[in-house]
């Protein structure tokens, strides 16, 4: 059993860039010094994650304040909606305003790239670039223009598919798809046929991108009871939120045949996890379902608590892996 | 609506008196926060002040009979302006003070039918309590929230307790100003404490009970937020209630902005809010409710999210302020208060007023003919005027000033036209 780590999500931003931010807010600073201070700060998490032998490096998007923003500021038929909480968290997005059809683009045209330093992240390293699922990006959006949710995820999805593609071309070697609202709705007992159906239609048209691997990474909710679903669809990786799913419902699947990353540290949390405890689950769910490949994940991005809290469970993910080799 | 069973106009009220009834249909209140004076704050911040922020004050002095009650503060205003430097405490409770009581007095001199201070003397509803809990300490950065804003976030560490000597600060010195000056009833606002719980770390109850929960992820952090938020009802928010209901106050709103961010967890709210309130009977209670998450990813939609819960909330509080301006949806967000009434019937502080920065940036403000409709529509929907009450949608302190009080003004005479019908 091969054991691995990466992170799955938006780092927590520096006190600095807090400063360089604030400061421009309040007419005293730039955008040139917040550019200055977001690649300075994503120079040096990049290079934390290299040092922490990470498996895949990923940019910590400290120039994304959500995850659709850049899917809605850089799609011609998307508006930027109201604000909306982010699940149960005191970080907020702005809710889509989609007009479908949406055309699906050309591959030489993006809507991430300008928000991430691919240039920073391609270098000697597997990097993983974060995008939304198709479902949850359905979910939490205002949609018009289709007949139906059917021809609206199929759109988003092709659309998403072209981006993954087209990032791949750049040197991207995986693509995780976030996919926080299926498991909330289960957890929520809102969860419907239609929604799983909705989802396994779009990341069937989305989740095998040629050249790099994929994921889909639940969070935020309990995936437990939808786990051998979540486990048929076509992606490489499965990501679980181990802070929200029973450890006991992870254990009762077999995942062969497919990688698993499951989220045993909560990002969401200053408390910082037994390093000793972390392995041995991971050794007990490698031992019991047959995952591909294992890999310890923070549940989410760790901007929920900050930079600092951040690089310690980074340090955490070097720990635990450096104990599984 | 038949006017012949309703008395229409804000008479001669006694302003002392209990305020459960009113003897005119549709009385008005602010919700909380107005913005701080600019020039208070400039100068807090030893920033250089302009002639036109000093003037601003001025006028303001003038305008409300504060000429007298200005002199002091506008000599430290003077004197940054020549010097900025750093106020002494005894500077910065001048400039307090007088921020607090032009808010009083501008709310009393536009015709609020109940007041408060504008919140002149609180930094932020989080910050102003969780900085002065034992048992917290402060994350190392700024957390980004809204886009590049940025929050402060306390971490649990122990059980919640207020500092020694903090109920001064956090309640009563503004409680006892306000009463010094009032000449209107006061409604005093303070946090929820489930507001504090889950805008919170709470690491030290979900280390605590780990080991009892720990197999259980859901229920784990189910009961440590409810225990959390039970901990300060009773140490941090329920000591500022009774202090204030000690010193006279009769009616008290506890905020409440975040009531829908965990849908499955609104129990653990409204068993929060009974540990403040049980057994305070000598004083009228009401919540602030922000508007209800508009994607919910479940079927109910809106202040539905909210039923059954609120059934169970204890009969002190009998009086809801709801955000509904914004959405101008009144039929549809009201009707569940209307489909309730039988099993529990609530007191409306119906939002008329959209408080948004985007409707600021707009330049687009109600009139009084849309107050009234709004004010009318929601009282149709609830079957009973006598429950209705008018407010903003909430706290203004994002707004300009003089956009706060065009508001009041729209309000006030929006309520009049509506008493006519």
């Amino acid at each position: 059993m091969s054991f691995g780590a990466y992170l799955t999500g938006p780092f927590g931003q520096s006190q600095q860039l807090y400063q360089a931010r604030n400061e421009a807010k309040r007419g005293r600073g730039s955008s040139e010094a917040i550019s200055q201070q977001s690649r300075k700060d994503t120079q040096l998490i990049i290079q934390q994650q290299r040092e922490a032998g990470l498996d895949y490096v990923i940019d910590p998007m400290f120039n994304v304040f959500y995850l659709f923003q850049p899917f809605a500021e850089q799609t011609n038929e998307v508006k930027v909606g109201p604000q909306e909480n982010w699940f149960n968290n005191n970080i907020f997005y702005w809710r889509p305003q989609i007009q479908g059809p949406l055309t699906v683009p050309d591959l030489q045209i993006s809507f991430t790239e300008k928000y991430l330093h691919l240039d920073e992240l391609t270098e000697n390293a597997n990097s993983m670039v974060i995008l939304p699922s198709p479902y949850t990006l359905l979910a939490l959006s205002d949609v018009i223009g289709y007949a139906n949710k059917k021809e609206a995820i199929t759109n988003l999805a092709e659309v998403l598919h072209a981006e993954a593609t087209h990032l791949v071309s750049q040197g991207i070697s995986r693509i995780q798809y976030d996919e926080p609202a299926i498991v909330v709705k289960q957890s929520l007992g809102s969860l419907t046929v239609e929604d799983l159906e909705l989802l396994q239609r779009g990341i069937g048209i989305c989740g095998r991108v040629a050249g790099a691997s994929t994921s889909l990474h639940t969070y935020f909710g309990d995936a437990g009871p939808i786990i051998p679903y979540l486990n048929r669809l076509p992606v490489d990786c499965l990501g679980i939120d181990g802070t929200e799913t029973s450890f006991n419902d992870i254990l009762k699947h077999n995942y062969s045949g497919k990688e698993l990353a499951l989220g045993l540290l909560d990002a969401r949390s200053t408390s910082l996890e037994d390093p000793i405890d972390i392995a041995t689950k991971l050794r007990i769910v490698a031992e019991k379902t047959h995952p591909k490949k294992l890999y310890l994940t923070p549940n989410t991005g760790t901007e929920y608590r900050g930079f600092t809290n951040g690089l310690k469970k980074l340090g955490l993910l070097k720990q635990v892996k450096e104990m599984l080799q | 609506m038949n006017k012949k069973d309703y008395n229409y106009g804000p008479s001669q009220h006694d302003h002392d008196a209990h305020n459960d009834s009113h003897e005119f249909l549709f009385p008005t209140y602010e919700v909380g926060s107005l913005p701080k004076l600019n020039a208070r704050v400039k100068a807090a911040r030893s920033q250089q002040l302009t002639e036109e922020e000093i003037t601003e004050v001025k006028d303001l002095a003038q305008r409300y009979s504060l000429q007298a009650e200005a002199d002091e503060a506008l000599d430290i205003l003077h004197h940054q302006k020549k010097n900025p430097i750093k106020l002494s405490t005894a500077e910065e409770h001048t400039l307090a003070d007088f921020n607090a009581l032009l808010y009083l007095k501008l709310q009393e001199a536009v015709g609020l039918d109940f007041v408060y201070d504008g919140e002149a003397r609180r930094s932020e509803m989080y910050q102003h309590v969780a900085t002065r809990v034992e048992g917290f300490e402060r994350t190392s950065e700024m957390i980004r929230s809204r886009g590049p804003d940025s929050w402060r976030m306390a971490v649990c560490i122990n059980t919640p307790q207020l500092k020694e000597s903090s109920l001064d600060h956090l309640i009563i010195t503004e409680f006892d100003f306000v009463q010094q000056h009032r000449q209107k009833p006061a409604k005093v606002p303070i946090d929820d404490p489930y507001m504090i719980a889950v805008m919170s770390d709470n690491r030290y109850y979900l280390e605590l009970l780990k080991p009892e929960y720990g197999n259980d992820p859901g229920k784990l952090r189910y009961e440590a937020k409810r225990v959390f938020t039970l901990a300060l009802a009773k140490n941090v928010i329920r000591p500022q209630v009774e202090a204030v209901v000690a010193k006279g106050a009769k009616w008290i709103q506890l905020d409440i902005p975040a009531a829908t961010l965990d849908i499955g967890h609104i129990p653990i709210m409204v068993e929060g809010l009974n540990a403040v309130v049980e057994g305070i009977t000598n004083s009228k209670f009401s919540l602030h409710l922000c508007y209800p998450r508009r994607v919910s990813l479940t079927e109910k939609k809106g202040y539905e999210l909210l039923f059954p819960a609120l059934l169970d909330l204890h009969p002190n509080i009998n009086h809801l302020s709801l955000e509904l301006a914004n959405a101008d949806r009144y039929e549809n967000d009201l009707a569940v208060f209307a489909q309730y009434k039988n099993q529990r019937s609530f007191e409306i502080g119906v939002g008329v007023t959209d408080i948004t920065l985007e409707r600021q940036q707009q330049g687009v403000i109600e009139t009084p003919e849309i107050v009234r409709n709004r004010i009318l529509r929601a009282a149709n929907v609830l079957g009973d005027p006598n429950m209705v009450y008018v407010a903003p949608d909430c706290g203004l302190r994002q707004l300009q000033l003089d956009r706060c009080l065009k508001m009041y003004e729209v309000m006030i005479e929006g309520a009049e036209l509506a008493r006519k019908g």
